[in-house]
């Protein structure tokens, strides 16, 4: 007597998870433009990878005799799956069921922890959130009886907070996201949103106007403008749902699987010795004048490898990930189209990006150009000092190897963000580099004033002593005094780099595992 | 036609206007140069159309966030 019938009755009802919210909810779903759960993964999965597990569980209804009459599917699918060959943990809510929301299982099978969750750590393996979800409702009380208190039952957010210091998290938001599920947005080491598709707020449109009377369409409250440009709440945007788990892939492949693994090194193709003419000309003469940092990095990193984090946000700072002769690199380089001047958002977005490397044991190489932190008033009621020092505490606790390339301005607090002391402490500079705690020009008055006030022509005596300050700031004198580790033809930078950042794997090798960091950011 | 406004990105002054209303302007093309901490910082436009107006001058103090041109798409 075989098993047949049961063996069956499993097949049976994994097809019918397989429906997902019916046919008539997933036509609505594809007709507002969007895949459906099943889909995103398939998508994003190497082919025949994905294995579910919990695709049983759900709401059945049973007839007097115990025969199943209907079975509405978890709205949350997920399990194993492999990028790129590299097991992942992944899981979403389904949006056809219920929008996604919870459905009073015995154990979570993701979405706020859950079985995923607990996947991804106790294996160690990478976790990816495919978001589309609205969270808690208030109907939840009825089919309790009872309402609840925040993080009740045995999934809060615990296990979303251990998986940051270990495995690498990422959060794709592809629909409305409140609550709940945009706090698990965020609890992640870098996320992505569709454009015109998703939007990600505490509350939506209907609570705030309740709050305070005005209306708001979800994109003006929430889509990207808001949410990744303006705020930075979500790292990057995608074009679409395709482009989305693409940058989903991408992000990964810069990535060890966990703390205790290397990135892996990819195929090298592009030669070390490449040494573009265009890095000797880039920057201009005119030290005012602005010019295109990105187009530097490129010249100097694998062709094609740059991916940047927070692209739309605080801009006036780049951060990227690239690959240097196959090896992965965190880039930082102040951005001259906005005079490189660091504000609130590009002190936090440095600060975000270097602690993100340094958990994944990813060196790291600034590019320098920074005139300094942004001042006035605005600036200083956003806490500039407070985000800056903030920026630089984050620098110093780091444990990577880092590299400062100086191509122009190193000034003053923010300047020294970037400038590994607690290291090999390894500066190179361009000859265009120049530095100080401020620059000449603005400084030289107040160093001076009594002798500039007392000479007979105060104006011209300021002048005098610019000239003589700007003489001795040539960077070839510091060189001299060897207080700078080298100076060196732009042109070598790639070369130069790539010899070092090979040197260093046995070092990288050498502190895999968590990182914990002790005392209290500024 | 579409009003698209372009902000500054930066609180400073005006340095410079580099375009004038009728210039027909793609993406990437800078409309002003605003000088913010000694720094000269192109205000570029992310669309492309036809300016319709400038609405600062040179020396002018800008806020970040502040409209300082208007084109029409």
């Amino acid at each position: 007597m075989s098993w047949q019938p049961e063996i069956e009755e499993i097949h049976r009802r994994r097809k019918l998870a397989e429906a997902c919210g019916g046919a008539d909810a997933v036509a609505k779903h594809h007709a507002s433009g969007k895949l459906t759960v099943r889909e995103r993964i398939a998508a994003i999965l190497d082919p025949g990878s994905f294995r579910e597990v919990g695709k049983l569980a759900g709401r059945a209804s049973y007839d007097p005799a115990g025969r199943l009459t209907a079975f509405e599917p978890a709205p949350y699918v997920m399990g194993l799956g492999k990028i790129d060959g590299r097991p992942v943990a992944i899981g979403g809510e389904d949006y056809t069921i219920r929008a996604g929301t919870g459905f009073g299982s015995d154990r979570r099978k993701g979405g706020q922890g859950g079985f995923v969750e607990d996947l991804a750590h106790e294996y160690r393996i990478p976790l990816v959130n495919l978001i589309d979800g609205t969270g808690g409702s208030v109907a939840n009380a009825r089919r309790k009886g009872y309402t609840v208190v925040p993080g009740y039952g045995q999934d809060g957010f615990e296990r979303s907070v251990d998986l940051m210091g270990i495995v690498p998290v990422v959060s794709a938001v592809m629909g409305t996201t409140a609550g709940g599920p945009s706090a698990r947005a965020i609890l992640a080491h870098w996320s992505v949103m569709v454009r015109g598709q998703a939007q990600i707020f505490a509350a939506g449109p209907p609570v705030v106007e309740r709050a305070f009377g005005t209306k708001l369409t979800k994109e003006a409250l929430g889509g990207e403008k808001v949410a990744v440009d303006a705020a930075g709440t979500i790292d990057n945007v995608a074009e679409d749902e395709a482009d989305c788990l693409r940058q989903v892939k991408r992000f990964l492949s810069y990535l060890p699987s966990n703390v205790w693994e290397l990135a892996p090194r990819a195929q090298r193709g592009d030669p070390v010795d490449r040494c573009e003419d265009g890095l000797a000309s880039i920057v201009p003469r005119a030290g005012r004048e602005a010019y295109n940092m990105k187009k530097l990095v490129e010249m100097v990193v694998d062709e094609g490898s740059m991916f940047e984090i927070q692209p739309t946000f605080g801009r006036a700072v780049v951060t990227a990930l690239v690959r240097m002769d196959g090896y992965v690199v965190g880039i930082v380089a102040n951005n001259p189209m906005f005079g490189g001047i660091v504000d609130v958002k590009a002190a936090r977005k440095q600060g975000h990006f270097v602690e993100l490397c340094d958990m994944f044991n990813i060196p790291i190489i600034f590019f320098a150009d920074v005139p300094g932190l942004m001042v006035g008033v605005q600036s200083e009621a956003e806490a500039i000092v407070r985000e800056g020092v903030r920026a630089r505490y984050i620098g110093l606790q780091v444990s990577v190897p880092v590299f400062t390339v100086i191509v122009r301005k190193c000034y003053g607090v923010a300047g020294g963000s970037v400038i590994d002391r607690r290291g090999l402490n390894f500066k190179i500079a361009w000859p265009s580099a120049e530095w100080g705690s401020l620059p000449v020009e603005g400084g030289v008055k107040a160093a001076y004033r009594r002798e500039i006030e007392g000479a007979p022509d105060p104006h011209a005596r300021e002048r005098e002593i610019e000239d003589e300050l700007k003489q001795l700031a040539s960077p070839l004198r510091t060189a001299e005094a060897f207080a700078i580790e080298d100076m060196i033809d732009p042109r070598e930078t790639r070369p130069y780099l790539c010899q070092f950042i090979e040197a260093l794997q046995p070092r990288l090798k050498s502190q895999l595992g968590p990182k914990l960091k002790a005392g209290v950011r500024p | 036609m579409a009003r698209i406004d372009v902000k500054s990105e930066i609180t400073g002054t005006v340095w410079k206007v580099t375009a004038k209303p009728g210039d027909k302007v793609e993406s990437g093309d800078t409309l002003l140069v605003i000088e913010s901490m000694k720094m000269e910082i192109p205000v570029i436009t992310e669309d492309g159309g036809t300016v319709k107006e400038i609405l600062v001058k040179e020396k002018d103090p800008v806020a970040e966030g502040q409209v300082v041109a208007v084109l029409e798409e």
